[in-house]
């Protein structure tokens, strides 16, 4: 008897579909030839996500820079990538917003085609496996990047998790907190304490008081690290920060970010 | 082989005759508009699905060439949408230049299997103005949904000819634009009842006091399956399937 003959498209992931007709290029070796010693990618760096009382808060500065340059300084690097994720990238931004659309559109495509959501463990993974392919061009380093995966699933226990990367796709599960970005050692010894021995774990934190710890955290990588932008206060920009929950995913609005730096971080 | 354009002509005649047969004891597909968007809706095993975030397919056939019909379209929608931008991708171009030469091949190809399946489109616009309702026959003919009258947007799918008319004349008849969610479904419903009996039955429209005894009795067939295509949610994908809890309150209501 014949086995069984699948269509192609039984098989398929989204970025295997792209890659059949030729929309989405293997991050292929460049020859050392090719590359140009003084070509410094743009960066991102520097976000955090810790687990609080109602979900995760996902939090990151503004900056992206290309060697001692500061390119911009409204850079976007935490991205609701579905209702329940969201993904922070550091590195280099070109390749993590490409990143960012491919696990957007595959999230979606996979419910569309398969009639289901996707698990937690099948997201986690498909972000996984788009770091590995791009690993040629991390091993160059023009294309690291190093991202936070956070989302929340009413189905599970615990419901929120909080996943962190290295750049060749593995992934690490975080039991509390997760930084990454060249702010991170700072922001990490600042996790650890307050977490350890502040006025209560990570995990018990309201609202307010997560938003005030993401400000100080990111202020003081900003205060060793020139490629953090921590908290503009000349020109009034604040860090972007979403958090997920039960019931979805919400930004907090700049307002609410810039009071609570006013009354208890400034 | 079949050399004469006589031949020809008679096999595409007796393919178009078994394929309505086919098609024929399928149950009907109703999708209209309401005040806050597009309600689609039938009775059975599912048939309504999500394409993209503004455009729904519902489609009575065989199950086999409904899934390469819906696994093709939602191909082409995503790639479309992933390299270009979700407002790029457009039902127009997905169902004349993608699927209906597609169709249109396989029917006329008499050595080959055709697509047992008729096939219901809709997408949702930024106004109502904006919506398009587009029906794909197997033999890739397009029967866009333009309302005859105004303020009634609506479009049915049914097994056989006398079926779709029927629906058609009923919505004429009662449908209006302006109608809640829960009136659109018990609207709907009955379009649905009555397009489900006259398989059998032709003749004057029963008023919707005779669809209602009527509904009880073809309900016991199957389970009610119905989604929206949401104008005023905040969110790009406007699709949403509506669940049991929401059909048990709409249905009672």
């Amino acid at each position: 008897m014949q086995p069984l003959e699948l269509g192609a498209s039984g098989l398929e992931d989204f970025p295997a579909l792209l890659r059949r007709h030729g929309l989405l290029s293997p991050a292929g070796p460049i020859g050392a030839a090719e590359m140009s010693k003084d070509f410094k990618p743009t960066e991102s760096t520097t976000i955090l996500a810790f687990k609080f009382a109602d979900g995760v808060l996902v939090a990151g500065d503004r900056r992206a820079t290309s060697g001692n340059t500061v390119v911009y300084d409204r850079a976007d690097k935490v991205l609701e990538i579905d209702r329940h994720s969201i993904m922070a990238i550091a590195g280099v931004p070109a390749t993590a917003w490409e990143m960012a659309r491919v696990l957007e559109h595959s999230f979606q495509f996979f419910r569309r085609t398969q009639l289901q959501e996707m698990s937690v463990d099948g997201k986690v993974r498909a972000l996984s496996k788009l770091l590995r392919d791009n690993f040629g061009f991390a091993l160059q380093g023009i294309g690291v990047v190093v991202p936070i995966f956070a989302t929340f699933d009413t189905k599970a226990s615990p419901a929120a998790r909080l996943y962190f990367y290295d750049a060749m796709g593995a992934q690490f599960e975080a039991t509390d907190f997760a930084a990454t970005g060249s702010g991170s050692p700072g922001v990490r010894g600042i996790l650890y304490y307050e977490n350890t021995w502040g006025k209560k774990p990570l995990q018990k934190l309201d609202t307010d008081d997560a938003v005030v710890v993401a400000l100080r955290a990111l202020d003081t990588a900003s205060e060793a690290d020139t490629a953090t932008g921590g908290i503009d206060r000349h020109a009034k920009i604040f860090p972007i920060m979403k958090m997920v929950s039960a019931g979805g995913i919400s930004t907090l609005p700049e307002e609410k970010i810039a009071e609570l730096f006013r009354k208890r971080v400034a | 082989m079949i050399e004469e354009p006589y031949r020809w002509v008679e096999a595409i005649a007796n393919r178009r005759e078994y394929i309505e047969t086919q098609l024929a004891p399928g149950s009907p597909i109703v999708a209209l508009s309401y005040a806050g968007g597009i309600l689609l809706l039938t009775v059975g095993r599912q048939k309504l699905f999500e394409i993209y975030d503004r455009i729904a397919l519902g489609a009575i056939g065989h199950p086999g060439d409904i899934e390469r019909l819906r696994m093709a379209a939602i191909e082409l929608a995503s790639t479309e949408g992933f390299t270009r931008s979700a407002a790029d991708v457009s039902l127009r171009r997905l169902a004349y230049y993608s699927l209906s030469p597609v169709m249109k091949n396989a029917f006329e190809q008499i050595y080959g299997a055709p697509f047992l399946a008729r096939l219901l489109f809709v997408e949702i616009g930024a106004s109502p103005a904006e919506d398009l309702f587009l029906g794909l026959e197997y033999d890739g003919a397009i029967s866009a949904g333009q309302p005859k009258e105004q303020n009634s947007r609506f479009a049915v799918l049914g097994g056989t000819k006398v079926s779709a008319e029927q629906m058609e004349q009923f919505l004429r008849k009662e449908h209006r634009d302006d109608d809640d969610l829960s009136a659109a479904f018990q609207l709907a419903l009955d379009a649905w009842t009555l397009g489900h009996t006259s398989a059998s039955e032709t003749g004057e429209i029963p008023t919707r006091e005779q669809i209602g005894e009527l509904r009880k009795e073809r309900l016991e067939d199957g389970v009610i399956e119905a989604a929206v295509l949401d104008r005023e949610i905040n969110s790009a994908v406007r699709y949403h399937a509506l669940n049991t809890t929401d059909l048990a309150k709409l249905t009672t209501s």
